[in-house]
């Protein structure tokens, strides 16, 4: 039985030392004296330099075998490389072949049994051993606490330590260095690949800017081309016309032909122009939304009379169902028109025969009409549906060409569905033929339903100053009642010049905000029409457009200018400036009675001056000339009587009208006195306050204001 | 790489080898040795080997090649403070230490030494 107690590495100089010293070590654990330790050792040192010198490096192992009391310590030195060749006839001779194994020789001196082996290739084996004494023998038990003790002990090797320390840091350095390459390697083409990218930007920038120019260049001379091109052919179809009209003597039928032909084909170009100039003008963002109310079953109507004459020799049948439940729609009927006629026009163009129906239905969530065009023509494949809305794009087909359009007609109806907030989709019907559905948002715009359909039916507000608003667009109007809500200005809107002229004849507003760019005619017009009518000339005129005319507003004699978005301050400032609010005096004594009376005027018109006595009623209706005075009969000091003759007596205030509000009971002689110099009493008795407040208000509308 | 320190005392060297020698240092030590003991006219060297406890062939041919070449320097060679297990250890392995004089202490060294010397300049 052997027990392994320490295995020691070879491959250094100074491993000698270390197995030696170890060698010593575990001898001494062993129980052998300190001569023995020297020997063990020695011969160990021995071995190990010679197996180091002659072979590069091995290992050697200490163990003990055998069981107690006849138990032998023993060395074992291999050899890891080859290099002692023929190792056993040289050992132990005189004249030996090999040099140098002087080592191994003296080791068999000092061990008492020596052994040596060599394998085939040639590594070698050295084994020694040494009798423990018997006083001395071990348990396996006193091994295993040497094996444990000599590994404690084993001194670290610190040459071996910080050499291997060393080679682990050269190797870290090693690594770091050349990652450190490969970063100096990556940013290099980092940075390359950077500057590729700005360069790149530069010219994606210099690419999109030339883009834009191309584009603005393109719709600019589309636009003007068409208009160009619209005059000639106008002319064109008018002088053919003139000669199939026979105007200018008879025509032979080869003539007749041939002017017809002419005639289709001019129409054709300038319904192409018109496309196309109807497209350019969407994108260069000159085409306006016109919003109006309307029926469809009228739209349908014109549609019908427009369209029939398409149908004319192909077995078609047109049907527009009665838009039955259809609400009144809010939008621009143009434009919806030439949606759903280019829809129309297009699937009678590719049905041969059957039918081509238009159906409409109400989607009450969306709040949105939704328009069907059916047809039983030769359909859409799916991969041409999104074809077909691209700027010519046409499919190519034996009836496409037959029927050739313009390929703008599609494109223009998405164009103009976008801008009325709706949308045009198509596809294919299973028993063939194709339906394209347009949606249409029931009422353009934002405002909400309620306030656009509103119809000009607003209640004048008696308390407050009326301003007429001329302004096409609901959201702007919606704008502006919103900044007059709970002013002393109430806004008495008008969508269009008639309708503010149909206005002015039973309201006299204080003011007027005045839109240029209106429906029916521009706002410059009406504004001189206000400014030449005696009746009107003294209201002043607000003018609020996105037309940048200042100048000329005020040649026009408008009171002030300002382009759209108009800010609340501003029009606030302009109307409290230019309409002055009406002053009431109020000469009561009672404090109670003057704060009800703040109260109910609070958002009116109205501004109320506050006097306690007769003597601060005098002076103050002398010095800031009240619209109104309204007087209480028993105060301290000068009484109600005395107040009103004093009033009527001055002519600085004589004028002003005199609202007596008592709780006295006047007796005939008192109410003859006072009907003389007030416009109207008010008895307090037995009303409430409010009341008698109301009816305060009531007198107030009837006092005729400057 | 380490030394042994090679101390001067007047006409003599004195090293002391405190640690287990490798190979190498022991090498190194000899060219040292060689080296002072003709820079420094040294007339003899003194070496403790008290602190060594194994001295085996290699180092002991070592020891005797050191006392060789000082004494082809002209310098006296005299090792002292070996242990008595080195001893038998070298006598065991064969070892002569031939032209190798020993002394038990630094002090019967020091005292060889001065006598040799002492010696020589009588002669």
């Amino acid at each position: 039985m052997k027990t392994s107690l320490l295995g020691v590495k070879l491959s250094q100089d100074n491993h000698i030392v270390l197995a030696r010293q170890q060698a010593r070590e575990v001898a001494g654990l062993l129980g052998f004296d300190s001569h023995d330790q020297t020997r063990i050792a020695t011969a160990v040192s021995e071995v190990a330099r010679d197996i180091l010198n002659h072979t590069g490096s091995g290992e050697i192992e200490f163990s003990v075998e055998g069981q107690e009391p006849e138990q032998l310590f023993i060395v074992l030195v291999k050899s890891k490389g080859i290099g002692i060749s023929d190792i056993k006839s040289s050992v132990g001779k005189k004249e030996r072949p090999l040099a140098g194994l002087d080592g191994i020789d003296a080791a068999r001196r000092l061990m008492e049994q020596f052994q040596i082996e060599q394998e085939p290739d040639g590594r070698t084996t050295v084994t020694l051993r040494k009798r423990i004494p018997h006083s001395s023998s071990k348990t396996q038990l006193d091994l295993a606490k040497i094996s444990s003790e000599i590994a404690r002990r084993t001194p670290k090797d610190p040459v071996e330590e910080i050499r291997q320390q060393n080679l682990e840091l050269v190797s870290v350095l090693e690594a770091l260095r050349h990652r450190e390459y490969e970063l100096t390697t990556l940013n290099q083409e980092l940075e390359d690949t950077n500057r590729g990218v700005v360069a790149l930007y530069a010219e994606l920038e210099e690419r999109a800017e030339y883009l834009k120019k191309a584009h603005e260049i393109k719709s600019r001379s589309l636009s003007e081309m068409s208009h160009e091109l619209r005059t000639p052919i106008n002319s064109i179809i008018a002088i053919t016309r003139i000669l199939l009209d026979r105007t200018d003597g008879d025509l032979t039928e080869e003539q007749e032909k041939q002017l017809g032909f002419i005639k289709s084909a001019s129409q054709n170009l300038s319904e192409l122009i018109n496309n196309l100039l109807d497209l350019s003008k969407i994108e260069a963002g000159k085409t306006k939304v016109q919003a109006t109310h309307f029926e469809v079953r009228n739209l349908f109507g014109a549609l019908r009379s427009m369209l029939k004459p398409l149908l004319y020799g192909q077995p078609v049948d047109l049907v527009f169902e009665d838009p039955d439940g259809i609400p009144t729609i809010f939008s621009d009927e143009g434009k919806v028109s030439q949606i759903l006629r280019n829809l129309v026009s297009n699937a009678i163009k590719f049905t041969e025969h059957g039918e081509v129906r238009v159906s409409t239905f109400l989607m009450d969530e969306t709040q949105t009409v939704t328009f069907g065009v059916f047809d039983s023509g030769i359909g859409i494949a799916p991969e041409h549906k999104d074809l077909i809305f691209e700027e010519f794009g046409q499919v190519e087909g034996p009836l496409q060409s037959r029927f050739k359009g313009t390929g703008l007609g599609l494109p223009l109806a998405r164009k103009l569905a976008e801008m009325l907030g709706g949308t045009i989709s198509c596809e294919c019907r299973p028993e063939g033929g194709s339906v394209f559905w347009f949606t249409l948002p029931v009422q353009y715009g934002e405002v909400d339903l309620a306030k656009a359909e509103a119809p000009i039916r607003t209640e004048l507000d008696t308390m407050r100053r009326s301003v007429l608003v001329v302004e096409d667009d609901p959201a702007t109007l919606f704008a502006y009642e919103g900044y007059l809500r709970r002013t002393a200005f109430q806004v008495i809107p008008a969508r269009s010049v008639a309708e503010a002229r149909e206005l002015l004849r039973s309201v006299r507003p204080a003011a007027i905000v005045l839109d240029i760019l209106l429906p029916d005619g521009d706002g410059w017009g009406f504004l001189s029409e206000i400014k030449h009518d005696k009746g009107t000339m003294n209201i002043p005129v607000l003018i609020c457009s996105v037309v940048d005319e200042p100048g000329k507003a005020m040649v026009l004699g408008a009171q002030d200018y300002c382009t759209k978005p108009i800010p609340k301050e501003w029009i606030l400032e302009k109307l409290t400036n230019l309409v002055p609010a009406a002053k009431i005096l109020v000469i009561d004594d009672d404090p109670a009675a003057q704060y009800v009376l703040k109260k109910v005027l609070t958002g009116t018109m109205y501004s109320v001056i506050e006097a306690s006595d007769g003597e601060e009623g005098l002076r103050l209706a002398q010095e800031e000339q009240p619209d109104i005075i309204c007087l209480d009969l028993i105060m301290p000091g000068m009484n109600g009587f005395e107040t009103l003759r004093l009033l009527k007596l001055d002519p600085a205030t004589s004028h002003i009208p005199v609202i007596i509000v008592t709780s006295k009971n006047l007796d005939e002689e008192e109410r003859r006195q006072l009907g003389q110099g007030a416009i109207s009493i008010l008895q307090k008795e037995g009303v409430s306050r409010m009341a008698a407040m109301e009816k305060i208000k009531e007198a107030l509308i009837r006092v005729p204001l400057k | 790489m380490e030394r042994i320190p090679i101390l001067r005392m007047g006409e003599f060297l004195l090293v002391t080898i405190q640690v287990d020698m490798h190979d190498r240092l022991a090498q190194a030590l000899q060219d040292d040795l060689a080296e002072r003991v003709v820079k420094d006219s040294a007339q003899g060297v003194l070496i403790d080997i008290s602190s060594m406890e194994i001295v085996d062939s290699f180092m002991g041919r070592m020891i005797g090649t050191i006392a060789m070449i000082c004494a082809t320097l002209d310098a006296q060679t005299v090792v002292v403070g070996m242990r008595p297990a080195v001893a038998i250890t070298l006598v065991e392995l064969g070892i002569a230490l031939e032209g190798v004089r020993t002394a038990l202490n630094v002090d019967k060294g020091m005292e060889l030494l001065v006598a040799s010397r002492g010696k020589r300049s009588m002669a």
